[in-house]
């Protein structure tokens, strides 16, 4: 809610509430009779120009078109807030009972509200004023029924998705009667979007008297339209006065649209678009003699520079990959495991993005080689899968050309190559009908066979290096058995170096050679998998490890807890960032950063490790 | 049919749902067999844990025994009470003894109302169980579940982490006072530390409100560590109930087998997962004839395609819908 809606959307406001306080209060102002002849009494002129005494002039017969404008502003705002009022409260009754209910009622007046949507609105206007002499009532009346459908719609479709919320599940098991759901549950947030309806059916409702104006077909006494309509008779010498009324006109019309729109962007918040930059500090580390890692990393940092500040989800993080091993990197929601994966790659969700340190794979120098170089790393030397096969696809492209494209794009295939290996591929992925598969759009595949898919397309160039992130979390566990044990087969086949990004221990029990633990934005101890679960050492460690439901304990383990929450990545804490929630904890952790320990090969950021002290601490 | 039969039903159940069938219409007319005669009981007190890969029926089978879900056909009493075949204003009192907290805390809280109007939902619906004064008894739950302090209830729930939204969740439920809880996922939603938290706190909430649980979860470490008693389901149907840890001791349906052996880092005796099952889950729209389980049991034989296997027990309180238990 709180989101800046713009000056112009002030501006509107403010233009609304000025045309309605003079509406109100013109009785009471300083302003002219806008019946009187005024030429008569030498007052003004006819067609006067506008001045500094006669703001907006007057017209033909010499009366004040200030007056008048003000005057015009009384019908459209009534009729605009009856109608408006009439068509929003029946609209959004039929669209939240509609949305809500379902059944009959809702196939009866979906059918009526398509039918009358498609229904000529101005035909119907024209004919009902015929039929009728115009008057404030037949106006409410035919507004209203034209408006009803547009209020019922837009309801039908907030209230159909709220309804599947789980609250209003919750709710109903409390023993909420159906008309306290609608009452308390839906229509509080159905109301902005109604809202923002409103201003724009607003607009409508004064722009369609308007239109009637020049068909002759207008309320008794003075409004916008029929001033307009008079003024242009006299366009060409004297286009005042036609053009003060159209302006004002314009601008409410304007003004309810802009304050519509501005409450529906609070409605759907759209992305904040900043501008796409990535700036690369410090100096690449070289590498040391005889290290063939397909991937190295060392003392990479990553900073975002958000609205809401800076946020350092990489910190200074160092891992090393080799040929055919698999790497787990695991830690919790937002403590930057996926920002490790992004910023190998270079590819950011928003924004402005510095990077600092060395990332090298095979060899490539990621940030800082020439965009077509680390481009062609990107497409041929690594491969990824991602967590959610659906939205990874295209969903309205076939799958075997999603297999080919990229083999033709950066493998230098021919298309018939192409396929015979896209065939190939999918059968070594262990989809069975891979033929058919080829010619199959995404949604036709099960979940497990479209992570197939996805595995096989990141295959297709005989990557040396996979990232997967959190590949088979989205998947029933017998799936992700296969699933997991297939990209481990093929990456000891191939040689291929793995990065495998999960929240899940068991997985990187066992799955993986090596495992980086993360918290906070900071490897807090990385070494050989078996080792760190046989003897872990930093305090995070052994509290995500407890607190795992462990399979092979009796039913009702005690679990340990970790309390609290992680802290926040904008300004984190100094000293060690597990500070708050460790059961170890002392002063000494508040204060100093933790200084890498350890050995070579396993090491771990933590003042009070394991080994050290093997009891509780404090 | 696969997985039928009430052989496993106990006498003195608190909560009782016998062949539950719900289906759903499809696409193109067709029915969706979410749930094919599923049959269960809750003793007070107990937890039963409900497992099972996605689309088994799980979800279906909990928001029937709420009536969230008016199943096609069987019965739901609850203490004798056959809910099923109320209506109106009388449902909605009965299961009032009955509470539901779901996957996603995020979603199951109006984003527009404040934490302390989602929490006296209840009371200012029936009114207080105890009579005792409402901020009272709201002030003490909300201590219960971990959320004591004066500006929690002012707050709205966007302002508050996923562990927290599920314990305001639970703090709604445990509002009526009710019997029986049905958790749908409750943690799955949730991190590994924070998902420990919540766990241990139903465990506690558990004993102080004598509560009856079902506990519905595709994970099977998580359901083995809260229940007491574990039904395994496969596409509609019941495979294996059994006491906690007797199941997973001695996992005797293939399913149940295949899912155990599929479990990262499991120390069971048991052949890797891929032996013991195979194929890709059919269509709830169209199932396998007899035993559902067929088109990927490695033991399946004729007779699993033309005679649905019925519960039967194996050992004391453990019961298995399999014609050939015997071959594993
Ligand atoms: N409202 C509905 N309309 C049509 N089909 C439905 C509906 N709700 C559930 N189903 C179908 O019923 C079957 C059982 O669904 P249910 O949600 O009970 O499974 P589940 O075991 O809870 O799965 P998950 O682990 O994915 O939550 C599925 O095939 C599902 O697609
Ligand atoms: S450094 Fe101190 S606070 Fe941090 S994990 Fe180690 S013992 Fe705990
Ligand atoms: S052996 Fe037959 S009855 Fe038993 S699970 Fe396999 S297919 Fe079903
Ligand atoms: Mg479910």
């Amino acid at each position: 809610m709180r989101k800046r809606l713009g000056i112009l959307f002030w501006i509107a406001v403010l233009w609304i509430v000025l045309v309605v306080f003079l509406a109100i209060f013109r009785d009471s102002l300083p302003i002219a009779d806008p019946v009187a002849r005024l030429a008569r009494s030498g007052e003004c002129e006819r067609f006067e120009r506008p001045s500094w005494s006669r703001w907006f002039g007057c017209d033909n017969a010499g009366r004040d078109i200030f007056a008048r404008s003000v005057e015009g502003a009384r019908p459209a705002l009534v009729l605009g807030v009856v109608v408006t009022g009439i068509a929003g409260t029946i609209g959004t009754l039929v669209g939240v009972i509609s949305g809500y209910i379902r059944g009959l009622f809702d196939t009866v007046m979906t059918t009526i509200v398509d039918i009358s949507l498609a229904f000529p609105a101005l035909v119907l206007l024209i004919a009902v004023s015929v039929a009728f002499e115009p008057s404030l009532r037949v106006f409410v009346i035919v507004f209203s029924i034209l408006g009803i459908p547009g209020y019922a719609r837009i309801v039908r479709g907030a209230t159909f998705a709220l309804a599947e919320r789980e609250f209003v599940d919750a709710s109903e098991s409390m023993g909420a009667t159906r008309a306290r759901i609608v009452r308390r549950e839906l229509l509080p947030n159905v109301a902005l979007p109604v809202l923002s309806f409103a201003f724009i059916g607003f607009a409508l409702v004064i722009i369609a008297e308007g239109g009637l104006a020049f068909l002759n077909l207008s309320l008794d006494g003075i409004t916008w339209g029929k001033e307009i309509s008079e003024g242009r008779h006299f366009i060409v010498d004297h286009p005042h006065v036609s053009l003060i009324p159209s302006t004002v006109m314009f601008l409410t019309i304007l003004a309810f649209n802009l304050v519509g729109d501005g409450l529906r962007s609070l409605v759907a918040p759209r992305e904040v678009a900043t501008a796409r930059r990535l700036h690369i500090e410090g100096t690449p580390e070289p590498r040391s003699e005889g290290d063939d890692a397909v991937l190295r990393i060392v003392d990479l940092s990553t900073k975002l520079h958000t609205p809401g500040g800076l946020v350092e989800p990489v910190d200074q993080v160092s891992l090393s990959l080799a040929p055919g091993e698999a790497l787990g990197i695991v830690g919790e929601s937002g403590s930057g495991k996926t920002m490790i994966l992004r910023s190998i790659v270079g590819a950011f969700p928003l924004a402005d993005v510095t990077r600092a340190g060395t990332v090298e794979v095979d060899g490539v120098d990621m940030l800082r080689s020439a965009d077509t170089v680390s481009r062609r790393t990107l497409g041929t030397n690594i491969g990824m899968v991602s967590q959610n096969p659906l939205t990874a696809l295209n969903p309205v492209r076939r799958v075997g050309d999603q297999v080919i494209e990229p083999m033709i794009v950066h493998g230098d295939l021919s298309r018939a190559d192409a396929r015979e290996r896209a065939l190939e591929l999918l059968q070594q992925v262990g989809i069975p009908a891979a033929e058919r598969c080829l010619r199959e759009y995404p949604h036709q595949l099960s979940g497990g066979m479209r992570q197939r898919v996805t595995i096989a397309i990141a295959l297709a160039n005989e990557p040396k290096l996979l990232l997967a992130d959190e590949p088979t979390s989205a998947l029933d566990v017998t799936v992700q058995d296969q699933i997991l044990r297939l990209l481990d087969g093929l990456r000891r086949e191939r040689g291929m170096g793995m990065v495998l990004v999960t929240h899940d221990l068991a997985v990187v029990k066992g799955f993986t050679d090596n495992v980086a633990i993360v918290y906070a934005g900071q490897v807090v101890e990385y070494g050989p998998t078996a080792e760190i679960f046989a003897n872990p050492q930093h305090r995070y460690t052994v509290a995500l490890m407890n607190s795992m439901p462990d399979l092979n304990l009796p039913s009702h383990s005690e679990l340990t807890t970790i309390e609290g929450a992680p802290p926040s990545l904008i300004d984190p804490p100094s000293g060690c960032r597990f500070a708050e929630r460790c059961p170890a904890v002392q002063d000494k952790c508040r204060t100093d950063d933790p200084v890498r320990a350890g050995t070579d090969v396993h090491s771990y950021s933590c003042w009070f490790p394991m080994s050290e002290h093997p009891v509780e601490v404090s | 049919m696969a997985g039928t039969g009430d052989a496993h039903l106990r006498e003195d159940a608190h909560l009782v749902a016998r062949d539950l069938v719900v289906e759903f219409s499809g696409p193109n007319k067709t029915v969706v067999h979410a749930v094919s005669g599923v049959s269960f009981d809750l003793i007070a007190g107990e937890t039963l844990g409900v497992v099972g890969e996605s689309g088994c029926g799980k979800t279906t089978s909990g928001r029937a025994v709420m009536q969230l879900e008016r199943p096609t056909s069987g019965e739901v009493t609850l203490r004798g009470q056959r809910l099923t075949d109320l209506q109106g204003t009388d449902l909605r009192r009965a299961r009032r003894a009955m509470q539901m907290i779901f996957q996603d805390p995020i979603s199951s809280l109006n984003p527009s109302r404040r934490v302390k109007d989602i929490v006296r939902e209840g009371i200012e619906i029936w009114g207080d169980p105890d009579g005792a004064s409402t901020s009272d008894r709201i002030d003490e739950i909300m201590e219960a579940v971990g959320l004591g302090g004066d500006d929690v209830g002012e707050r709205r729930p966007h302002e508050f982490s996923g562990g927290q939204c599920q314990r305001i969740c639970i703090a709604r439920a445990l509002v009526l006072d009710p019997e029986v809880l049905i958790l749908d996922e409750p943690v799955s939603a949730l991190d590994v530390s924070v998902q420990a938290q919540i766990l241990n706190l139903l465990d506690k909430l558990k004993e102080q409100f004598q509560l009856t649980i079902m506990f519905i979860s595709h994970d099977l470490a998580v359901v083995k560590n809260v229940s007491d008693r574990v039904m395994v389901m496969y596409l509609g149907k019941v495979c294996e109930v059994a006491g906690t840890d007797a199941l997973y001791a001695k996992p005797t349906h293939p399913y149940s087998r295949a899912l155990l052996a599929s479990i990262p880092g499991h120390e069971l005796d048991l052949p890797p997962a891929s032996e013991l099952i195979s194929g890709e889950l059919p269509s709830p729209i169209d199932p396998p004839s007899g035993c559902r389980f067929r088109t990927r049991c490695p033991h399946a034989t004729a007779k699993c395609a033309t005679e649905e296997p019925v519960l039967r027990a194996v050992a004391e309180d453990h019961y298995v819908a399999c014609h050939h238990p015997g071959s594993v």
